[in-house]
């Protein structure tokens, strides 16, 4: 369990999610597809974003590494850049999914070839793509995130997920190593039990229609509360509705959980001294913007999720592009004792053991 | 297009076909002397510019200089190569836009409009929307067919969503400074993410727009389109009718298996 391609083998929809952009996910990405192709294994690639462009959309000084694909490889991209790659196809399916660069249509390839991909960009499109892509032969599809979009983790799109960060999420090693163990935690957000008082808890969630949220107590009496209240209410208003309901043990969230709201919850937790799990639907939900998932741990609010995502592994980029960079050894151990479960790849380094499948012209590819 | 030009090396052009004459103006924060000027002329034939020309020069305020200049471009693009990648969509006429609704809708269309996070800018948000709209062109709110919210500036994410669920809107309208900072990408990505998170994805239009914001940036983030400097309300509105006549017309991607 070495490379990328042998820890998602079983891995029908893959997500590559990076935390920010240049956290070489792209780079990932290539990494992943060659030792695929060396493999002789058919895959299919999707992007929430866009993939294998030349340049930095927002910055034009940093390259991007192409993206290469081989006869008989699916992808979903638009028709502009299907034709603009040059690459001969066949097109499976047009799948009437517009986005800003064209019609996205599913394609298999008749020779090999680099091509920009700019596959759909909202997740229930980008499901059902994934899935005509393996019903069309893919052995397994490679769903490229874009910029740090999550959505595509979600396990209603993807079976696994590998996440990307990198010496762009600061200039001190140890602010790298604190923001991406959290952002490790967020996505690991445990799984309700299934059994007890779980289970309970568990049943209300998930008969709960979407964007509705619900207070439970003890005995499984389920409240819902008014419709937008999680993503609007002042912190005041939060506390008066716990202590309206006598401190409830469950607050089951089937929606968007932004942090704002969960600071709310934290003075009235504190005061009443009674435990509180709020429950998501699954670790995208939850937006966090300078708390990591501890903070709240300690607050007495535990966080569980209905459906949790397997994260098979971290890629690390040891360079920020037109800033400063870490030795990569030095960076991955530091990252290693903080997440000490968690396979650590930095594809580019002779160290990487998929780095044999690398093709000579992706060495050369800056992040 | 004049006949003559090579397209596969385009220049600028001021008096005559590839002369790649080019004015610029910037300031320097230095205080308006000669010296200053010399500065100028420098900094020009670094950026590579050929016979570099202070046309004018003034004191912008104290310790600082603000320069018009011209320069020689001796760099050329080949837009031959760029041409098949026209992404570009006819614009409707505000009447157009209204009598397409009329036949194609059927009702009014309801826009969320924000600056959000910590931006403060709602200039560009205020054209699209705001009766005055800009240049002569009013905004949205003018329309017949579009009923408008502008929430204004320095929105959080989750109020905007909140607003576009409360009117069940049909598009929200981002504005944002995107700078080579993460920052402002963070929290264009962070809008799109919460509306998926809701499960609202399929039901709302999203674009966005601010000075460095492209179709390849917008596909990026998330967004249906982006919109930049030029943009007036009748360009983002033909977008929105056409996207969202398409999508109640059921054209979505068939479900699997």
């Amino acid at each position: 369990m070495d490379t990328l391609a042998e820890l998602s083998a079983q891995t029908p929809r893959l997500a590559l999610v990076g935390l920010a952009k240049n956290t070489g996910k792209t780079v990932a990405l290539t990494a992943l597809l060659s030792e695929l192709a060396a493999a002789g294994e058919t895959v299919g690639v999707t992007s929430v974003g866009r993939d294998g462009e030349s340049h930095d959309v927002i910055d034009f000084r940093i390259e991007k590494p192409l993206v290469t694909l081989r006869a008989g490889d699916l992808v979903a991209t638009t028709d502009v850049l299907l034709r603009a790659s040059g690459v001969p196809h066949e097109v499976l399916e047009r799948t009437s999914v517009r986005t800003p660069l064209g019609e996205v249509l599913m394609a298999r390839l008749k020779g090999p070839g680099t091509i920009e991909i700019a596959g759909p960009s909202a997740a229930a499109d980008t499901r059902r793509v994934a899935d005509l892509m393996l019903q069309n032969g893919a052995r397994r599809v490679v769903i490229d995130g874009a910029i740090d979009r999550r959505a595509a983790s979600s396990p209603e799109v993807s079976d696994g997920l590998v996440m990307a960060t990198g010496a762009i999420l600061g200039e001190d090693m140890q602010e790298v190593v604190e923001r991406t163990a959290e952002a490790v935690q967020l996505a690991r957000l445990p799984a309700l039990g299934e059994a007890g008082e779980d289970a309970a808890a568990r049943e209300i969630a998930a008969g709960l229609a979407p964007g509705v949220t619900a207070l439970a107590g003890e005995a499984g009496e389920a409240l819902e509360l008014p419709e937008r209240f999680v993503l609007t209410a002042e912190p005041a208003a939060i506390a008066e509705r716990l202590r309206q309901d006598g401190s409830p043990r469950w607050l089951l969230v089937a929606g968007a959980l932004p942090q704002r709201f969960l600071d709310g919850l934290v003075a009235q937790v504190r005061r009443s001294g009674a435990p509180l799990t709020v429950v998501l639907s699954d670790p995208t939900r939850l937006f966090l913007a300078d708390r990591g998932v501890e903070h709240y741990a300690r607050a007495g609010i535990e966080l569980r999720v209905l459906r949790p995502i397997e994260l098979l592994a971290l890629t690390v980029n040891p360079v920020a592009p037109q800033s400063h960079s870490f030795d990569s050894a030095a960076l991955r151990a530091q990252l290693a004792r903080e997440i000490p479960d968690l396979p650590i790849f930095d594809v580019r380094h002779p160290s990487y053991a998929g780095a044999a499948a690398l093709m000579p012209h992706m060495r050369g590819a800056s992040a | 297009m004049p006949r003559d030009v090579d397209l596969h090396a385009v220049r600028p052009y001021a008096d005559h076909l590839g002369d790649g004459l080019v004015q610029m103006s910037f300031t320097l924060p230095v205080p308006y002397s000669l010296a200053a000027r010399k500065a100028a002329l420098e900094l020009a034939a670094k950026i590579g510019f050929e016979e570099p020309e202070v046309v004018h020069y003034e004191e912008l305020t104290a310790g600082y200089t603000y320069f018009v200049m011209y320069g020689r471009c001796v760099q050329s693009v080949d837009f031959a190569s760029l041409q098949g990648e026209g992404f570009d969509i006819e614009y409707m006429s505000e009447e157009e836009i209204e009598r397409f609704v009329e036949k194609s809708v059927g009702r009014k269309i309801v826009v969320v409009g924000a600056s959000t996070g910590s931006d403060t800018h709602s200039v560009g948000i205020d054209a699209m929307l705001n009766l005055k709209g800009y240049h002569g062109h009013h905004g949205l709110e003018g329309y017949h067919s579009f009923e408008t919210h502008n929430l204004g500036s320095q929105v959080p994410n989750s109020v905007l969503l909140s607003k576009a669920i409360e009117v069940n809107a049909d598009a929200i309208l981002v504005s944002q400074t995107v700078t080579q900072q993460n920052l402002h990408v963070q929290n264009l990505t962070e809008l799109v993410e919460m509306v998926e998170a809701e499960g609202r994805r399929s039901q709302l239009i999203l674009a966005c727009g601010g000075p460095r914001v492209s179709n390849e940036l917008a596909k990026e983030l998330g967004y249906d389109a982006g919109f930049s400097k030029g943009t007036y309300p009748h360009h983002l509105a033909t977008f929105i009718v056409r996207e969202l006549a398409a999508r109640l017309s059921g054209d979505r991607v068939p479900a699997a298996g």
